[in-house]
């Protein structure tokens, strides 16, 4: 589940389909798992395969992103501002230079992605920089060089993939340890067990996709010494989000029918779904980043 | 950056400035006057990014008044102005390179002593070759290093090849900058 990491997700269409996306390339390594099992093949071959399907992911999903997103990468000649702006940021962050991407999307965004520091791709949407003032796009693309700093695509990816394990191991424990009686739980109901473990592992990955969000807030709060820049540009983004439609009329219809809940409910269980936590909790964190800067000053550094 | 912090999302704070190779900068401007034609501007720059905290605006104002008190026995003068990238410029002036140095020196210094050595971007010395072409040597504070940094015509363009054939003469004096994806530029230095 190598996936991008998206600071400002809250386009539900999207969000939802991306949700839908992991879940199903988990439950994939699960089902896979399990067919060549039933096929009768060995355990180094399906070690083999597992490895390799994970491998793939990490080296090649970066790519995909990029390429369905329609982002481009572009050189400092093309978009010198953010150039200069996300390489004075990288010397505070004392990061390498990312490469940089622009995405022609009238939707304010902005990921980050990329295994490791010196494969990093930072992309932002046209719509983003023309929405935000210049020091709030500083504070997002701190939060996405915070994300490259923390590795969190490469988290993310493992602990994705160690939920799809946690299910294999789950039908592997049916499928043995079953007490040597005749009982054998039959294909199905070992199916419906390593699911439901990959269910549940499937939250706390998103749980912790909530919290790394929250880090890399802190992150670019401290990258620019600006946390309230940060909270300003979440309450643009939000505004924007939601005045400008993100789905085509004639595709929205047919995408209500898949929402599990109706978008009314919107409450604590709608939050388990999601990657990113809600908006106004982000915000009072950054105030309350912002309240510890002003009061304890130059302490706070000289302590640390 | 351990795999902890990575793992636990980070560190608290920025990295801090790496142990202080400023002053290799004074022999280094000797071989380039000497030996490759390079003449210094009579200016030195150091930027960074100014907090919006009471105690930051202070210290900085402290720093500049050491500054302008100790001109009457260097020389060196003092001029501070924001970028457009909101970071704030100090900018030194003073025929003598070694005062600038040491200029430079007591804005790092006064800086980390206030706890806000990780604001410190970079500090930067201003060339000029025979056809008063610019070239810049910009020191890294985090990671200890210098590197070359020579604009070219066009927007946001450098001349490259410069660069490399500086490192090459000055490595053996100068800690350069190992990795060619840390050789930030910064555009519009007010050199």
């Amino acid at each position: 589940m190598a996936r991008t990491k998206t600071s400002f997700g809250r386009d539900p269409g999207l969000q939802f389909r991306m949700l839908l996306t992991i879940f199903l390339l988990g439950l994939l390594y699960v089902a896979l798992v399990g067919a060549m099992f039933a096929a009768g093949a060995g355990f180094a071959i399906i070690l083999v395969v597992i490895a390799g399907l994970l491998l793939a992911q990490i080296f090649v999903s970066d790519k995909l992103a990029l390429a369905s997103m329609g982002a481009k990468v572009v050189s400092p000649q093309e978009a010198p501002g953010l150039h200069a702006m996300i390489e004075r940021l990288c010397i505070q962050a004392d990061l390498p230079k990312p490469k940089i991407a622009v995405a022609d999307l009238a939707m304010p965004n902005a990921f980050a992605m990329g295994r490791s520091k010196k494969s990093a791709v930072v992309c932002a949407t046209t719509g983003i920089m023309n929405t935000l003032e210049p020091h709030e796009l500083e504070g997002v693309m701190a939060h996405e060089l915070s994300h490259i700093k923390n590795r969190d695509v490469l988290i993310m990816t493992m602990a994705g993939f160690f939920a799809s394990i946690a299910a294999i191991i789950a039908q592997f424990g049916l499928f043995f340890g079953g007490g040597g009686d005749d009982d054998n739980p039959s294909f199905l109901v070992v199916l419906l067990v390593s699911w439901v473990v990959y269910g549940l592992s499937f939250f706390l990955m998103l749980a912790l996709s909530r919290y790394r969000e929250f880090t890399a807030d802190r992150g670019a709060a401290i990258i620019t010494g600006r946390p309230s820049a940060l909270a300003s540009a979440l309450m643009k983004i939000n505004s924007q989000m939601h005045r400008i439609p993100q789905q085509d009329l004639r595709a929205a219809g047919e995408m209500n029918a898949f929402f599990i809940m109706p978008a009314a409910a919107k409450n604590s269980v709608a939050g388990l779904f999601s990657t990113h936590p809600p908006m106004e909790k982000r915000i009072e964190r950054l105030q309350r980043i912002e309240a510890e800067l002003q009061q304890s000053a130059g302490q706070a550094y000289m302590a640390a | 950056m351990g795999f902890l912090d990575a793992l636990f999302g980070g560190g608290k704070k920025l990295k801090g400035p790496a142990p202080d190779r400023i002053f290799a900068m004074v022999t280094a401007q000797i071989t380039m006057e000497t030996g490759l034609g390079l003449k210094h501007r009579n200016s030195a720059g150091i930027v960074f990014q100014p907090l919006g905290t009471a105690d930051f605006n202070q210290i900085v104002k402290d720093t500049e008044e050491l500054l302008r008190g100790a001109a009457e026995d260097t020389g060196t003068t003092v001029e501070t102005h924001d970028d457009e990238f909101n970071y704030r410029w100090v900018v030194l002036r003073d025929p003598d390179f070694d005062d600038l140095v040491q200029a430079v020196n007591v804005v790092s210094t006064e800086l980390s002593a206030g706890g806000y050595g990780d604001r410190l971007l970079a500090a930067v010395f201003a060339f000029e070759d025979d056809r008063g072409k610019p070239v810049f040597f910009i020191y890294n504070f985090k990671r200890g290093k210098y590197y070359p940094f020579v604009p070219a015509p066009g927007t946001q363009a450098r001349n490259n090849e410069r660069e490399f054939q500086l490192k090459a003469q000055l490595e053996n004096e100068l800690p350069i900058e190992p990795e060619l994806e840390r050789w930030f530029p910064l555009w519009e230095i007010p050199l």
